[in-house]
């Protein structure tokens, strides 16, 4: 091996944003020029595998493709080049960091040591942040040199957190997933749009297109909350708002001890008290809690546990109880440093999204400041060996307990939710058996939450992950309902402008308000949004993110399929006109008909099993796609006698072609419809190849127009102008 | 005068429909001779101006303080803006006490205005009879009711609210405020809704907080093809320039989630421009979001207002500005201006005043101008760079000249958002034409827009968006109301409440009912003790389950705060009799009893019901008060009241050869008197006459005769379905019953069903008894009477609630009424409910009839049902 350093080329790197033809979902391609490492591959770099296992050991399990544990091991022993190495290293940082990467691959190209290098990746600034840390991980592993993997880590979690949904959204996008249900993020942050267009519902976080803002302000509101819910016989403890501390005392004494002393407006149990029984003890709890509001409220405190209820929908999903934190002393270290070791230990305690607990501060959190006081301990006295310290009491949500919810209690939390008006709430209620009804031991709804954390019920200490992200999807889309407007897409190079544009018009006679995105702009209904070419991601997406688009039509030529993806997931027809060579894939060395093959399949690759393909036989690479589509197949060719068409009537399935001046459609061995060629067409669509007709017609029919409808349709295409107002 | 009591009367009350003060005050003689005063009216309007004729017309007694300080509290009120009329003084039976009862629209003010009135009446007053020592100050009237005036705009509905609250009230829709806010309740039970200002309930969260952030509701609006201004989000001011360069000059500079145009700088060509720009952005962002720049529109403000997929109503938003005549100074035009009467200080009004101020000096200098410069004829000059109202701008409805496809950009850009009530804020030369075609655009969204430069702009025409938005919120025609059914009388009111929910229910109603043991939704308590006050009733039509209510509605609820609801769809009388509870709030007589009962006959809804007792002379003479139609019942169907009303081809209920029978014209329904348990096989009489009401309150919601016939059939009157209303129990061989009737009217009625009960040989009759101490004492008297001519042995004890009685003075009362008794031959007092019980029980022998009455429901009934069931 030549003296080193050695370093890996990336002469390109893209994000594809969408569907494409290495996957269904977005991913990071890399384009890796080798330069004399393609002479030494893993085997062959002395000492390499087990450097690079030594820095990253879990890279070793990964199956590869011999589809086993320790498969990629196999491969690196049997030698396998730097690129093919360098993605499953950032396919094992991410897994790492916390995503679910899970794919990737490694193809050379035409060019001798320049390989396309991609993985799975939901955001770009993620990618390029793993695809950085795992490059140099790699430089390093090559040159010998030492390497410390935990900062790489923490910089790409760090990148999840900034830019990648928090794990309750992706929990939730998850579910929807599952269902079938698309989603396209909003913003950087938790804003989710599922479903496309007219059928889209919002979700941010735990609250969603239903959850009502005037709930939510009632919600904020303690004293409301409690007087609305106490109205319709939900029990609440009783309580008043006291201004001054000797308020506070009276009140205490005239709804009896012991109390709990809070804040009006606080959030996540800050300046809370619980359990005073002493005038001493209100005394102290009125100044913390003053300190957080000028409004404090007294009230009765209610015994038992904390619970946190989920209602979505108007049905408890998931209740989780409170766990009290303690220390055990040791006759040695302070209360700090009890909390430190036998607390803030735990691996689900931290400042970040994916912790489902947060970090004590015994300085600053003034409820364990409280507790403390009340056991007459300091943070920084020291306990004797076995003394148990009482740190919260309550607050930390943890043991999953939905299956013991007695049906009255349930009962209640769902009426609580519905009284205060939201779709989504978190109830926060006290009792010491939620098994038992809440009148038989004088529990109490103690706070409604809108937009309620989820990570409780999705990382508990104790029990079963509930199903949460499910019932929200399920809440906003019922059953059979799958947020999807139809969507054709059209691909290839010959006439695929005019196709998108005659498929729209046949569309939008059913009533639907269709959205188009083609070379000659960006349409919605009778209305021209942009001029230019839109057959790319960006105007797309614009379609499918607009609440107005009741269907969409898409061109996508292969150099878009190529560099960006798709704007959509799947849809309900696919049509490919041709295999054609276009400009720019020889730069893109993406020369070959099987490399065109591979671009242009993906728009069958997303058709839905309830959708179809329409593709021209008389082009053999398209032809070929046939077998991809999860749907149903439409043929179109000049001739009725291609042997292909007359293989697919024969298998009973649809097909078009031309025959003695008619545009004959035919199902197995029935003719369906003759179109007449020349007296048919309006003379914009006797203008249009018949190609483009046949393309156009049979997507109609994949969707299931009407006869007449196409017919009406093929006779007034082009005699309406769009009206044009677009930005100057 | 002495102040002796205040009630606030909340609901359709004694006196009127409208929210009054009902005022109770103590004259002395001096103070009942008014008339002796000379000039008195005259010194009174001259502290007190808008007072009033003190004599109401047609009023010829004597004039007391009282109708001073009725005339007074309403001028006060008036005076302060607050829209009212009603008024009337009342002589109560005692001597010199009276009762004042004066309107108010906002409870805290009346009651504010009260204390005034007093002072204010007190003053003159004395005055007159010159008792004010010379020195001593006039009350400052003036203060008084600039202080009220202050307090009724800070408590009323703002004007959003108000615009569509009134437009619910014309639409019939019923309304309750939540808070002392904006908050209100629309419509009832499970057809309710909230707003918020111009907030209603089906925005979300998420939509308003898309609003909230300009950058992400850009990205919405461009992608439906809604033109925006093009920007960016900077850190420094350099990458502020840089951006400004981007997109071209003229760019504005603002917070990205500012409000009210705080730190938004506008029309920035230069880079020292910028500069400032960014730093007064910096400084109105206070660290909450980046700083935005973008493209700059020229042209005026306007503001479109959406309203579901509606646009409703459109305003040009002028700056603050005076136009130059080459002979005034910037200032003198200012000052010019603002002598405008319809420009005030405050909100009020749809004008402001300019307020020249550093911001104006300021915005002078950037048009190289002071205050005192002299602007040439015509010259437009700024005082400011915004339009808001509160600071001088005016705004102009322009609401006919938006052109359709402006119209269509809003409502989209309404929809993207997800806002049913959106303010959206185009800045384009000329509103005529489409944006598209001249560089104009939206720059911002609004969730709960002002609706104020919409209601009364500052010039042009006033929109009705509060029909707009209540169009929005309900369907054509629906007023959000849900079935509303009172029940009022002496005896038997929980009895027919609890049959009326039952057979409700039994239809698969969600019913809401409260009567004097609790309020019931769906079955389930939800309070407890006695509900059957207007709090209950309000607590019933706010909770969402609620699709039918059924409500005991008492005398005491009604008196004290007025009705719980403004009108309810049937309205039931069971009886008044010879009245209950006389002699409280100067109620003496069973007249004034049935003038009480009868409030909930006059607020029946105009095509709703009052089901009435024929056979009560009382109930059946409320029947002209009833707004809507009447359904008489009786047993009896010759009853002259009954012949008639059935002649006129009205509804009645009766009973006829033991059935039931509905009659309207010629139709009839029937069924069996013996079919209905709560009657025992048709013995008991009481409950016979409960069943004809309730059967007549079904019948005015229109039920079917076949639902109605499965709910009496079901309805079961045991302890649990209806705890102490004639519940049978049988021990040791023995009839027991137990029962919470209280007055000489239900003591005959319990008689009767004694009465008609199976009597075997030897039977003896043993009744357990207490009274309620705030009855009158012949009444407590006469309890013993009835029941001394039916029962051998009597328990007396004593009550647990006094209710302001000295120790035995109740059981000494019901001793004498047992005085020179025809059958009770054995009695005994004793203390505690539970020992009486027992003493009773102790007494029966098999064959024996024993009436239990009993005062602590829940707890006697537990106990009485142990025994029972111990044998």
């Amino acid at each position: 091996m030549p003296p080193g350093p050695f370093e890996i080329q990336v002469p390109r790197i893209t994000f594809l944003r969408g569907p494409n033809m290495w996957t269904y979902s977005s991913v990071l391609e890399a384009w890796l020029d080798l330069g004399v490492l393609e002479k030494w591959p893993s085997n062959r770099q002395p000492g390499f595998i087990d450097r690079l296992l030594s820095v990253l050991p879990q890279v070793a399990a990964h199956h590869c493709s011999p589809g086993v544990p320790y498969g990629f091991e196999e491969r690196l022993r049997d030698g396998t080049w730097m690129g093919h190495v360098l993605e499953h290293v950032i396919i094992e940082l991410l897994e790492l960091s916390g995503l679910e990467a899970g794919f990737g691959q490694t193809r050379e190209t035409t060019r001798s040591g320049t390989y396309r290098m991609v993985f799975r990746v939901p955001d770009e600034t993620v990618g390029r942040t793993a695809f950085d840390a795992g490059l140099q991980l790699l430089h390093a592993v090559i040159n010998q040199q030492p390497f410390e993997v935990e900062p790489e880590l923490a910089k790409i979690r760090k990148a999840i957190d900034e830019y990648y949904l928090g794990p309750s959204t992706a929990h939730i996008v998850a579910s929807a997933k599952k269902r079938k249900i698309p989603h396209i993020r909003l913003n950087q942050g938790n804003l989710v749009q599922l479903g496309y267009g007219a059928l889209q519902n919002r979700i941010w976080t735990a609250e969603t297109d239903l959850t009502s803002a005037i709930a939510e302000g009632i919600a904020g509101n303690k004293d409301l909350t409690k007087s609305l819910l106490r109205s319709c016989g939900v029990p609440v403890p009783n309580g008043e708002v006291v201004h001054s501390v000797e308020a506070a005392w009276e009140v205490a004494e005239e709804i009896g001890l012991p109390v709990v002393v809070k804040p009006r407006d606080g959030n996540r149990g800050r300046g809370v008290m619980l359990n005073l029984r002493t005038r001493e003890e209100v005394e102290s709890a009125y100044a913390i809690a003053r300190a957080e509001d000028p409004d404090v409220i007294v009230e009765r405190y209610i015994e038992g546990d904390e619970h946190r209820v989920l209602v979505v929908g108007g049905k408890v999903i998931a209740v989780a109880r409170g766990e009290s934190a303690w220390v055990t002393g040791d006759g040695q270290s302070t209360v700090a440093e009890l909390i430190e070791q036998q607390i803030n230990s735990d691996p689900r305690r931290g400042s970040a999204d994916i912790h489902p607990l947060e970090k004590l501060n015994p300085i600053t959190n003034s409820v364990i400041q409280g507790n403390l006081q009340r056991q007459r301990l300091t943070t920084e006295s020291v306990p004797s060996t076995g003394q148990r310290v009482l740190i919260t009491a309550n607050g930390n949500h943890a043991i999953e307990c939905s299956d013991l919810i007695h049906p009255d209690n349930a009962f209640t939390c769902a009426l609580a939710a519905q009284i205060i008006g939201l779709d989504i709430a978190g109830i926060d209620l006290v009792c010491k058996d939620i098994a038992r009804p809440l009148e038989s031991q004088r529990g109490a709804v103690v706070e409604v939450n809108a937009g309620p954390g989820l990570l409780m019920h999705l990382k508990p200490a104790q029990g079963e992950v509930r199903p949460v992200g499910d019932a929200i999807v399920s809440h906003l889309f019922p059953e059979g309902q799958r947020g999807r407007i139809p969507i054709v897409g059209v691909a290839g190079s010959d006439g695929t402008t005019p196709i998108a544009r005659l498929v729209a018009w046949l569309m939008q006679l059913s009533g639907a308000r269709v959205g188009v995105a083609c070379r000659e702009g960006l349409f919605v209904g009778a209305r021209q949004l942009e001029r230019g070419d839109c057959a790319h991601w960006e105007p797309g997406q614009r379609l499918l993110i607009n609440r107005n688009v009741e269907a969409a039509v898409f061109e996508n030529d292969p150099m878009s399929l190529l560099t960006e993806g798709l704007a959509y997931d799947r849809c309900w027809v696919g049509i490919v006109t041709d295999s054609k060579p276009v400009p720019g894939l020889d730069e893109q060395l993406m020369t070959e008909p099987e490399h065109r093959y591979k671009i242009l399949r993906t728009q069958i690759d997303v058709v839905l099993e309830t959708g179809a393909a329409v593709l021209n036989a008389d082009d053999d690479t398209v032809l070929e796609m046939a077998k991809l589509s999860d749907g149903d197949v439409l043929l179109y060719a000049r001739d009725g006698k291609h042997p292909a068409l007359l293989a697919h009537r024969e298998s009973g399935r649809r097909v078009l072609f031309l025959e003695d001046g008619f545009l004959v459609r035919a199902h197995g061995n029935a003719v369906a419809d003759k179109i007449n060629l020349s007296r048919d067409l309006s003379p914009a669509a006797a203008a249009l190849s018949h190609e483009v007709l046949m393309a156009s017609i049979g997507a109609a029919w994949a969707l299931g127009l009407e006869a007449q409808l196409i017919r009406t349709g093929l006779d007034t295409f082009g005699t309406v102008q769009p009206q044009t107002l677009v930005i100057a | 005068m002495e102040l002796k009591q205040t009630r606030a009367l909340r609901g359709p009350n004694l006196w009127s429909r409208y929210t009054a003060l009902e005022i109770e005050v103590a004259c002395t003689n001096d103070e009942c001779e008014i008339d002796k005063l000379s000039g008195f009216v005259d010194k009174l309007r001259a502290i007190c101006p808008g007072v009033a004729d003190l004599r109401a017309p047609g009023y010829h007694g004597p004039l007391t303080m009282a109708h001073v300080l009725e005339a007074t509290l309403l001028a006060l009120q008036a005076n302060a803006g607050c829209p009212l009329s009603f008024s009337l003084t009342n002589a109560t039976p005692v001597p010199q006490l009276y009762q004042v009862i004066v309107e108010y629209s906002e409870e805290d003010v009346g009651r504010l205005a009260l204390t005034y009135a007093m002072q204010v009446s007190q003053y003159v007053f004395d005055l007159c009879r010159g008792e004010v020592a010379d020195h001593s100050p006039a009350p400052d009237v003036a203060a008084m009711v600039a202080e009220l005036r202050e307090m009724d705009e800070d408590n009323r509905l703002g004007p959003s609210t108000g615009s569509i609250v009134n437009a619910a009230v014309a639409r019939g829709i019923p309304f309750r405020r939540l808070t002392s806010g904006s908050l209100v309740q629309l419509g009832w039970g499970c057809k309710q809704r909230r707003i918020q200002a111009a907030e209603v309930d089906s925005t979300s969260a998420v939509a308003e907080t898309i609003a909230q952030d300009k950058n992400l509701t850009k990205h919405l609006l461009h992608a439906a093809g809604v033109p925006i201004p093009h920007g960016a989000p900077v850190k420094t001011a350099e990458q502020a320039w840089e951006v400004a360069q981007r997109i071209g000059v003229p760019v504005v500079c603002k917070p990205q989630n500012g409000s009210q145009g705080k730190g938004v700088t506008v029309n920035i060509i230069l880079r020292e421009q910028m500069d400032k720009a960014f730093e007064a952005a910096t400084i109105a962002a206070r660290g909450k979001g980046p700083v935005l720049v973008e493209k700059f529109f020229p042209g005026s403000d306007y503001r479109l207002l959406v309203v579901g997929n509606k646009l409703v109503a459109a305003a040009r938003r002028d700056p603050p500005q005076v136009i130059g005549d080459s002979k005034y100074s910037v200032r003198e035009l200012v000052n010019i201006l603002n002598a405008d009467p319809r420009r005030s200080e405050g909100h009020a009004t749809s004008l402001t005043k300019i307020s020249f101020d550093d911001i104006a000096v300021a915005c002078l200098a950037e048009q190289q101008m002071t205050p005192e410069s002299v602007p040439e004829v015509g010259r437009r000059v700024v005082l400011r760079n915004n339009a808001n109202l509160s600071t001088g701008g005016s705004a102009t409805d322009v609401t006919d000249d938006v052109h359709p496809e402006v119209a269509a950009r809003a409502i989209d850009a309404a929809a993207m958002v997800g806002l049913h009530v959106c303010g959206v804020d185009i800045v384009v030369e000329n509103i005529m034409r489409p944006l598209e075609e001249q560089n104009g655009g939206v720059v911002e969204v609004n969730a709960a827009p002002g609706l104020r430069m919409h209601l009364t702009p500052s010039y042009g025409k006033g929109r009705n968006i509060g029909e707009a938005v209540i169009q929005q919120m309900f369907r054509q025609g629906d007023d959000a109301r849900i079935p509303v059914v009172a029940v009022t009388g002496v005896n038997g009111k929980t009895t027919t409440t609890r049959l009326i929910a039952h057979v409700l229910a039994t239809k698969g109603l969600c019913v809401g009912m409260t009567n004097t043991d609790g309020v019931y939704v769906g079955g389930r308590q939800t309070d407890s003790g006695d509900c059957s006050g207007p709090k209950s009733a309000r607590n019933v039509l706010a909770h969402p389950h609620v699709e039918a209510a059924v409500l005991e509605t008492a005398r005491g609820g009604m008196l004290r705060e007025g009705l719980g609801f403004d009108k309810c769809s049937v309205a039931v009388v069971t009886n008044v009799g010879e009245g209950d509870h006389l002699g409280l709030n100067h109620m003496h007589t069973a007249e004034d009893v049935s003038r009480i009962k009868q409030i909930a006959v006059q607020n029946v809804s105009p095509n709703g019901y009052a089901v009435l007792n024929a056979a009560d002379p009382l109930v059946a003479s409320m029947a002209p008060h009833c707004p809507g139609k009447v359904i008489f019942f009786a047993q009896s169907p010759t009853h002259p009241v009954m012949v008639t009303h059935r002649a006129r081809g009205h509804r009645v209920v009766y009973v006829e050869n033991a059935d039931i029978v509905l009659a309207e014209g010629a139709q009839h329904h029937r069924m069996k008197l013996a079919d209905v348990p709560l009657t025992l096989g048709g013995t008991l009489g009481f409950q016979a006459e409960n069943t004809l009401a309730a059967v007549g309150a079904c019948w005015a919601l229109d039920l079917s005769w076949l639902d109605i016939v499965a709910g009496l059939k079901s309805f079961n009157n045991d302890i649990k379905g209806a705890p102490a209303r004639f519940n049978q129990m049988s021990y040791r061989g023995a009839a027991v019953v137990a029962d919470y009737g209280h007055n000489p009217h239900a003591m005959r009625a319990l008689v009767a069903a004694f009465d008609a009960m199976p009597a075997a040989e030897g039977m003896r009759r043993t009744v357990v008894i207490s009274g309620a101490g705030d009855r009158r004492d012949e009444d407590l008297r006469q309890l013993t009477r009835v029941l001394g001519a039916a029962f051998d042995n009597v328990i007396l004890y004593e009550d647990a609630c006094q209710r302001g009685r000295a120790d035995g003075e109740v059981i000494g009362l019901l001793r004498e009424g047992l005085e020179g008794a025809q059958r009770a031959s054995f009695i005994e007092e004793i203390r505690g409910e539970f020992i009486a019980i027992d003493r009773g029980l102790s007494l029966l022998k098999p064959g024996d009839q024993c009436l239990v009455l009993v005062d602590q429901v829940q707890e006697a009934l537990q106990h009485l049902s142990q025994r029972v069931e111990a044998g």
